[in-house]
């Protein structure tokens, strides 16, 4: 069986609300009866201690989505007053997940709203991803590792800021922000199958930029 | 078309194997078939150098120092009771220790160990949620020594270690026991350390000795009759590094 099962991906992406709305109802099964305040803690306590410990990463995702620091800034900003309204609701578990889920579904609102002709639909690439399978990607003129390691910082930057949003966001979630594919699929709000095609196709295209920049 | 599925799959399962994703039996699966088509080997050294690419050279940002409190406002948090009325009282109890202890003030008693242990691992919590997590910004030694000088007794020993990755961010004072202390904020990729001086005559010198609190390491040692406790939620090695560094530096250089 293949482990990125388009026909359950498709179904899945599909159904998926992008306003973030179905999250809410999915961290509020997840959380249970166990997602109730600490005795004596009060909102904004819940928040110094859920949400404040991850405002650089906040910051760093919302930085990546929008490719600008101020956008950046407004972004988290509206992500932390949407957080706080759903800060009585949340478990302690995993609340970096719950929080980038925020960061992440903001972000995508706020540019669709502000900066419309920056993002690609997300719709188009899942039609091209389903079109063509990911080996096309993944084993043409893939550069050698020596090449690899011998990028600089620009030109790593400028290569991952030049992916589509759905590989950069998946690449940035693993790679520089350490999150697990099931925490990815939980933020990113597709199966752990779309994560490892996406995460796959992603470095394969920072590669190819690097390999073609390089030379 | 089945072959493209399953090459496809291959190619996954190794991202997820150098990911640390897959259980072990899957793992050794993917050990074997790398070994017998050196494409896949191949694509797990670019995966790998990839990784490495990003966690070594890719810029590590952190939040505007505004943005916490842009965020606090949002939500009506400022002015609340989290952190400054605790500020006031430092600043009140700093002054008020100076005057009390006046010039017999370089003399403070040694702490007990636990008890700084706790108010150390308190101020550095206390600090990651106050607005700024330090009272005076500068990554100049020259300006941060100054400003201790004026408030506590004895200043820290400040040294410059931003050209080996632990940018000085700035100082506060804390308050453990009931004694104002320097503490030096440094910053490390994501992290900050703070370091706090606490003044220890008579105690004999000690190499740094680990420890681990709520998930924040702590190092602490003696030195030269001060008892310097770091603290972080960087990882223990890359504390003993900065420890290494701030105890091999020379203050002026």
């Amino acid at each position: 069986m293949s482990i990125a099962n388009r026909q359950d991906q498709n179904v899945l992406t599909g159904a998926r609300d992008r306003s973030g709305g179905r999250l809410r109802v999915l961290f509020a099964q997840a959380t249970g009866s166990d997602g109730q305040a600490a005795a004596g803690e009060d909102d904004h306590q819940r928040f110094a201690r859920l949400v404040l410990p991850h405002l650089n990463d906040a910051y760093s995702l919302a930085r990546w989505i929008t490719a600008n620091r101020a956008d950046a800034e407004d972004v988290v900003q509206d992500a932390s007053l949407r957080a706080f309204r759903a800060i009585a609701n949340v478990a302690d578990g995993n609340s970096r997940a719950w929080v980038l889920t925020i960061v992440r579904n903001t972000a995508y609102t706020w540019l669709r709203k502000n900066r419309p002709s920056t993002l690609v639909v997300v719709d188009d690439l899942e039609a091209v991803e389903s079109a063509q399978g990911v080996t096309a990607d993944l084993d043409h003129e893939t550069p050698e590792t020596a090449l690899i390691a011998k990028a600089d910082a620009a030109l790593l930057e400028a290569a991952i800021a030049e992916l589509p949003p759905a590989y950069r966001e998946t690449l940035i979630l693993r790679d520089v922000q350490g999150l697990g594919y099931r925490e990815i699929s939980q933020v990113t709000g597709v199966p752990i199958g779309t994560v490892m095609s996406r995460l796959a196709r992603g470095r394969a295209q920072v590669m190819k930029t690097i390999g073609r920049k390089s030379s | 078309m089945m072959r493209a599925a399953t090459y496809e799959d291959a190619m996954l399962r190794v991202h997820a194997y150098v990911d640390g994703e897959l259980d072990p039996a899957n793992a050794l699966g993917v050990e074997a078939s790398m070994t017998n088509d050196p494409a896949l080997a191949a694509e797990r050294e670019r995966i790998e150098a990839l990784r490495r690419l990003v966690r070594e050279r890719l810029p590590q940002e952190a939040s505007p120092f505004g943005l916490r409190a842009r965020v606090e406002a949002t939500i009506g948090m400022r002015g609340a009771r989290v952190q400054p009325s605790w500020r006031a009282l430092a600043a009140s109890i700093a002054v008020t220790a100076i005057l009390a202890s006046g010039a017999t003030s370089m003399l403070v008693a040694p702490l007990e160990v636990n008890a700084a242990r706790e108010g150390i691992v308190d101020a550095h919590i206390r600090s990651l949620m106050a607005r700024q997590p330090i009272d005076v910004a500068s990554s100049d030694r020259h300006t941060v020594k100054p400003w201790f000088n004026g408030r506590i007794p004895q200043a820290p020993r400040v040294v410059d270690l931003g050209k080996e990755d632990f940018p000085l961010v700035g100082g506060r004072i804390d308050v453990i026991g009931a004694s104002p202390v320097p503490t030096l904020v440094y910053g490390h990729g994501k992290h900050l350390i703070s370091l706090t001086a606490v003044p220890a005559a008579g105690s004999a010198d000690s190499a740094p000795a680990s420890s681990e609190t709520g998930g924040y390491n702590i190092l602490r040692w003696i030195e030269d009759g001060i008892a310097y406790w770091a603290i972080s939620d960087a990882s223990a090695t890359e504390l003993d590094k900065f420890a290494d560094l701030f105890r091999t530096t020379p203050p002026d250089q």
